[in-house]
């Protein structure tokens, strides 16, 4: 045995000491409840889900075939592609925007960043006070409804067309005070220096934010990008408010989460099937963090 | 070499995610619930009621006893833990009652918890341990095949008879709703059901007369057709499609006035459902009118009524309002409020009429919606003595009058409506009275007290599909068809995970 060897067997007992008490939590209120959930999800269940019996592993295949969950799955993925690309860059730029040295500029920038304070709750009240399609204020905007007729019959929550970019816009805007926030004190971690060298250059506006800003807010987009998605992906309260997943029969804004705990969903009392469900989001958002990290972290700059 | 592994284990890892993304992406499967159940035994096919009863519950003899003499020998306070889903001014009701109860005696004392609502209240008892359940749980009416499948409760039944508790003064629709196979299984408490809301306004400027609303289908549909035909307004009714109003109650109210079965078994209420019947010839003939109705423009289908207030907000629409709408009894209280406010112009709160439910059949009728008291059995004689003592005082005609009065929830019992304040506030505002007056004489048969299923919410979710998709113009009895194999995949599965 190697003296590096015999080294490194000496610190296993202090190691395990160290790394005990977070592997403890870490089994478990993690992997048991994950090993858990995995099984749950080939079984079907009473009502208590004290009685379970297995029916087969072929449940997740099913589950992943049946019509429910690949709506709910496309549902998911169109929500995350508005929600997240639009949110960003309002985010950026109104942060842009508001990174200027001047007078009341905290004002504006207490206004973009007021959205954190709006519980998602009241947030999608506000909203159904504008779309809804009898008494809303939009509805009752003639011009706009000679237009978007749409407006009114039946209402943008109602149409099948229109109701999850609705949702989304609303969920854009309760997410827009969040990114405002992360970007601004990303903006303000990049050094002045570099924009005025840029400028003493002759790189214009445009050039000096695609070529600096831009690149030195890397990180920044990184980090807001992954939780943008992965908010989207677990967006509840804006649906069940907004539309309860519906328009029916299209379910058209029933995403996946709305399909494991919402109160319209079909599988609601059903633990097993709920289970099934819930596992094959996890593994799809495990992929995609996988995805996001390698091919947008390779890109990113973290600085020297 | 070690690069090259690890670069040919993250592809392997993109290649299973593009496998399931393609797979996600292909071709339908079959619905969700069908899935795995490969064990699962076959839909039971006979499904007439006059098939031998399945699982039959045990009579009241076999089922956890009530001694409401236990509680005479208590010592001390006994200390009751009662799980609600009342809010808002609901809960403010209820915790005035029950100040008022536990100020008016020293043996027991209540605690209130609210669990946030129906759907959390009955989630959080169905995922409890025996061990952290309440003494006692308000329940809503599409739960009790699941509350009794828990095996969990003293039926109030059980009090009624040891304590010969005099139930001649209630409403023998809002008992019936919980009781099944021969057994009362909860106490009816706040009750409520569906009514018509109409616009007098309308009425008179169409040359109706504004104090006779319709009852029967065929009149919905002429005075709708002059309301539409004069101008009075743009549509005769708003119609919605939720689970939880018009999606979820237009097949079940209608079937239960016409006194037919919803589903096998007597309505589930000799035995478990094992299938639903409500896409025969009456649910085709029902729907078929009700799609007629919105194809000739004399109603207008507002949707989901995921705000819960879509319909009713259809009447104060400036531009293309509806002279009718149907919605919970419950609702009047909010809409009398925002009424006065001038939501509507030029309509007051004297302008809004209140009739019972239209629909097929002859006299006025309709099941009731709301919620329930179930006494939990936790092997103690003495709690639940002390909750029969709550319960007792919940549903008293002096209970029942202030409680029916300060929420718009009717009265279970007749001799309630002698007693102030809810005397008064029939006597000056009828309206308040008509849900109360429809819910009319005792069912004579199980079908006229409407279907209790296992899975009662999903199969409600899955007709106010099928009516939506009725009205958007989809084919009546074929979309039924679909629905009811639906509705008993659940019911078969329900069946085979708690049989």
């Amino acid at each position: 045995m190697s003296g590096a060897t015999k080294r490194r067997w000496r610190d296993v007992p202090l190691a395990a000491v160290m790394l005990g008490p977070s592997l403890v939590v870490l089994v478990a209120f993690v992997l048991y409840p994950l090993g858990r959930a995995v099984w749950l999800g080939q079984q079907r269940c009473n009502v208590q889900a004290t009685k379970c019996r297995s029916v087969g592993w072929g449940q997740y295949t099913d589950v992943l075939m049946s019509n429910e969950f690949q709506s709910a799955v496309w549902v998911t993925v169109k929500f995350a592609l508005i929600t997240v690309p639009v949110g960003l860059a309002l985010g950026i730029g109104l942060a842009v925007l508001a990174d200027k040295h001047m007078r009341h500029i905290g004002f504006f920038r207490t206004v973009f960043s007021s959205t954190v304070a709006t519980s998602v709750a009241v947030a999608s009240l506000m909203w159904l006070f504008l779309l809804q399609p009898s008494v809303g204020v939009l509805a009752n905007i003639g011009w706009l409804n000679d237009i978007f007729p749409v407006i009114k019959e039946p209402g943008l929550l109602n149409d099948k067309g229109t109701a999850l970019s609705s949702v989304a816009i609303s969920s854009i805007w309760a997410n827009l005070g969040f990114t405002f926030i992360i970007i601004t004190a990303g903006l303000q971690g990049i050094p002045r220096e570099l924009q005025e060298s840029a400028f003493v250059d002759g790189a214009g506006g445009w050039r000096r934010f695609t070529n600096v800003t831009l690149p030195l807010l890397g990180p920044t987009l990184l980090f807001t990008t992954v939780v943008l998605t992965s908010r989207a992906f677990q967006a509840y309260g804006e649906i069940d408010l907004l539309t309860n997943g519906g328009p029916v029969p299209q379910q058209s804004t029933t995403t996946v989460t709305y399909l494991i705990y919402g109160s319209s969903s079909i599988i609601k009392s059903n633990e097993g099937l709920k289970a099934a469900v819930a596992v094959l989001l996890f593994v799809i958002l495990l992929g995609l963090s996988a995805l996001q990290f390698r091919g947008l972290g390779k890109r990113v700059h973290y600085g020297s | 070499m070690n690069m090259r592994t690890t670069k040919t284990r993250k592809n392997a890892a993109f290649v299973a995610l593009m496998a399931i993304a393609v797979s996600a992406c292909g071709g339908g499967g079959g619905s969700i619930v069908d899935s795995g159940t490969t064990e699962a035994p076959a839909t039971s096919d006979g499904g007439s009621s006059t098939e031998a009863p399945s699982t039959s519950a045990a009579p009241l003899s076999e089922l956890p006893p009530c001694d409401p003499t236990a509680l005479d020998g208590a010592d001390g306070t006994v200390e009751l833990t009662f799980w609600h889903g009342m809010n808002g001014e609901l809960e403010k009701s209820l915790v005035a009652l029950t100040d008022e109860y536990n100020a008016s005696q020293t043996k027991v004392k209540i605690s209130l918890e609210n669990q946030g609502g129906y759907e959390q209240t009955l989630d959080k008892y169905l995922q409890s341990g025996s061990g952290s359940l309440p003494d006692l749980v308000q329940a809503p009416e599409y739960a009790v095949q699941v509350l009794n499948d828990t095996d969990s409760n003293v039926p109030v039944g059980a009090c009624i008879e040891a304590d010969a508790y005099d139930t001649s003064d209630f409403q023998a629709k809002a008992l019936d709703q919980y009781f099944t196979e021969g057994v009362q299984w909860a106490m009816p408490f706040n009750v409520s059901d569906p009514v018509l809301y109409y616009n007098k306004k309308a009425f008179e400027a169409a040359g109706l007369d504004p104090e006779t609303p319709p009852t029967s289908l065929e009149e919905l549909r002429t005075m709708s057709q002059t309301i539409v035909d004069s101008g009075a307004a743009a549509f005769g009714l708003a119609l919605d499609t939720g689970a939880d109003s018009g999606g979820g109650w237009f097949l079940e109210q209608w079937f239960a006035k016409l006194g037919e079965p919803f589903s096998d078994n007597d309505n589930g209420r000799t035995a478990p459902s094992t299938k639903v019947l409500f896409d025969n010839q009456t649910g085709v003939d029902l729907l078929t009118e009700l799609q007629s109705l919105v194809d000739d423009g004399l109603a207008y289908n507002v949707g989901d009524n995921a705000s819960g207030q879509d319909a009713l907000l259809k009447l104060a629409d400036p531009d293309k309002p509806a002279a009718m709408t149907i919605a919970t009894s419950a609702a009047l209280g909010t809409v009398l409020s925002v009424v006065a406010a001038g939501t509507i112009a030029g309509v007051g709160v004297n302008d809004i009429g209140v009739g019972p439910m239209p629909g097929p059949g002859g006299a006025p009728g309709a099941i009731v919606g709301g919620a329930s008291l179930w006494i939990v059995d936790n092997g103690d004689a003495v709690k639940t003595a002390a909750s029969w003592d709550f319960v007792k005082f919940l549903v008293s005609a002096q209970t029942q009058s202030t409680w029916a009065a300060a929420t718009g929830y009717v009265p279970v019992r007749s001799t309630a409506l002698d007693l102030d304040p809810v005397k008064t506030t029939y006597a000056e505002d009828p309206r308040f009275r008509v849900a109360y007056d429809q819910l009319g004489e005792a069912a004579d048969s199980p079908a006229s007290v409407g279907a209790i299923l296992g899975p009662q919410r999903e199969i409600r979710n899955i007709t106010a599909q099928a009516i939506a998709t009725i009205l958007q113009g989809a084919q009546v009895d074929t979309t039924l068809k679909a629905a009811a194999n639906a509705a008993n995949s659940l019911l078969a599965d329900y069946l085979a995970s708690n049989g």
